[in-house]
């Protein structure tokens, strides 16, 4: 669709000008993290009148920095592996073997992707289950909101996996467990990538779950610390700002190396949905 | 091959966690809104419906549920309307069409917690970067207290939103645009078809999957807003921002579990539903099992 009225040029540079609305935020926080208490209280674009690094040193100082980062790779890469198995092992008989349970089972799920959770009765369950607090319960709680998704999109794909390769399978002698793991899994690797990109991005930004059900601030994630931390140092805003630039920086470079992939993947549901 | 062979127990570790930690949670929820369970009392009271009695004649809910579906609407609108402009743009065959994607979707992958404490420096009434660039121009009306003054605090928090999650429906509509046909666009060109032309007749119907899809994640989504809003305004002022999901957590922060449960199910029903067409939507996508 070329236009005549607007030259490709004009167009280029409508579009930097909006990028740059996307960019001044953040910039925004940059430059403001090298100043003093008193001029990133001003929430400036220009250059700090003289540069403070100790903003930094400061939040590397803090315990929970490191602690926050460990417990939300740990939650995300543990959760990346609960998801990507149940998902595709549920996914795999539904479209394999189908029938009322599995149809229902798979309605379930479709249903899931639409409302929301009860998050204070999921306090009260994790309570009653003397599971309350623990990683445990925010496994299982992001897992349990992160199948529907998962199997909702792997069903999708499975389908485009040829049943004759099962039959083939079967007939050399090879048994269910066996045709899951070594035929059907590398077959749908590229959909677990999607599904673990999806799953990490949304527990990694998550602040609603560990928000209710962590209480226990040694096993708060990145962002409740974030939370945690603005709350008690809002009277610096240039060491909350570094602090921001420390959580954010590290899934910005990722993104930068990987922004095809996680494009792709975030919006995978979607586009092939 | 039979299809029964196919074990079902490999659903089971699917089927229990979803059972146990996102249905069993919702059915129980039903129970627990029904008593006056709250952190400052051992015992957990059954009052039948004395919590919805309660609630219908609060006029905040009243205004969560409001603005909550003013949220929703608006973001999936200007969501929509943006991205697909953004696409558009994007579609033309710019030199830094891949860079400016990459920005225009960055937002997404931030944490909108973090995005929330942003903004509200943005928005500081005195220094913030919105005010003083209005400032410079001299637009003096569009200097304002935009968080703080009750006229403008919903439209700042869904502005917010939108800066968000535009650049999410652009890349769906991107994919859209890829799958249609150049020479479709042009024969229509020959023919004497402006660009409006072109875009309704041709590119519009074509990008209906695209369409559907966006409109229904914004709705969705937009329903269960909770951290822009937390951060940006808590609610506040007065009731003016006040969202489900703020109210649940206001409530919940003030102990009274059963009464925050009770709402808890209210926008379980409205997103519910909401929701319904949405699930129809997706099963007629479905090709058979």
């Amino acid at each position: 669709m070329r236009s005549r009225k607007y030259s490709p040029l004009l167009l280029e540079l409508l579009a930097i000008c909006l990028a740059l609305l996307i960019l001044i935020p953040f910039f925004m926080i940059f430059i403001n993290s090298f100043k003093d208490i008193r001029e990133s209280a001003l929430f400036g674009l220009s250059l700090p009148s003289n540069w403070v690094f100790s903003n930094y040193e400061e939040v590397f100082n803090q315990d929970n920095l490191l602690r926050g980062f460990k417990n939300s790779f740990m939650l995300s890469a543990l959760v990346v592996v609960s998801v990507n198995l149940f998902a595709s092992m549920a996914a795999f008989v539904i479209q394999r073997r189908g029938g009322k349970f599995l149809q229902g089972v798979y309605l379930a799920f479709i249903m899931g992707l639409i409302v929301p959770v009860s998050i204070v009765p999921t306090i009260r369950l994790m309570d009653l289950l003397h599971i309350k607090g623990s990683y445990l319960s925010i496994i299982m709680y992001y897992t349990a909101v992160l199948l529907p998704f998962a199997v909702f999109l792997l069903v999708g794909f499975i389908k485009s996996v040829p049943r004759e390769l099962d039959e083939a399978a079967i007939l050399e002698g090879c048994g269910y467990f066996r045709l899951y793991f070594k035929i059907i899994l590398p077959l749908i690797s590229t959909v677990l990538v999607t599904v673990s990109i999806v799953v990490i991005v949304s527990v990694w930004n998550d602040f609603f779950g560990p928000f209710y059900l962590v209480t226990d601030s040694t096993k708060w994630t990145i962002v409740l610390q974030v939370f945690n931390f603005v709350t008690l140092y809002s009277t610096n805003w240039g060491v909350v700002f570094a602090f921001m630039i420390v959580v954010i920086t590290p899934v910005l470079v990722i993104y930068l190396f990987l922004q095809r992939y996680i494009i792709d993947g975030l919006t995978a549901g979607s586009v092939k949905g | 091959m039979e299809r029964s062979k196919y074990p079902l127990y490999f659903s089971f570790p699917a089927v229990i966690v979803f059972l146990l930690f996102f249905i069993a949670p919702t059915v129980i929820g039903i129970y627990y809104s029904f008593t006056d369970w709250n952190i400052n009392a051992d015992a957990i009271k059954f009052i039948g419906l004395e919590n919805y009695k309660e609630l219908f004649n609060e006029p905040r809910l009243k205004q969560a549920f409001i603005n909550t579906l003013i949220f929703a609407a608006a973001v999936t609108l200007l969501q929509n309307a943006v991205g697909l402009a953004l696409a558009l743009l994007l579609n033309e065959k710019l030199k830094l069409r891949n860079l400016l994607r990459m920005i225009f979707f960055m937002p997404y992958v931030i944490a909108p917690l973090v995005i929330g404490y942003i903004f509200r420096a943005i928005y500081h009434p005195e220094h913030g970067i919105v005010n003083q660039f209005f400032g410079l121009l001299g637009i003096d009306f569009m200097v304002q207290d935009w968080l703080n003054d009750p006229r403008f605090a919903l439209f700042t928090v869904i502005m917010t939103d939108i800066w968000r999650v535009a650049g999410f429906s652009m890349v769906v509509y991107l994919a859209g645009l890829q799958f249609i046909p150049k020479d479709l666009t042009e024969s229509a060109s020959i023919d004497g078809a402006g660009y409006w032309t072109r875009f309704k007749h041709v590119v519009f119907p074509l990008l209906a999957p695209a369409f559907t899809v966006n409109v229904l994640l914004a709705m969705i989504g937009s329903m269960k807003v909770f951290e822009i809003v937390m951060v940006l305004t808590e609610g506040g002022p007065g009731y003016t921002t006040e969202v489900f999901y703020t109210y649940i957590r206001n409530t919940f922060s003030s102990g009274e579990m059963g009464y925050a449960t009770a709402i808890n199910m209210l926008l379980f029903v409205l997103v519910t539903l909401v929701g319904i067409p949405v699930l129809l939507a997706m099963k007629k996508r479905e090709v058979e099992m």
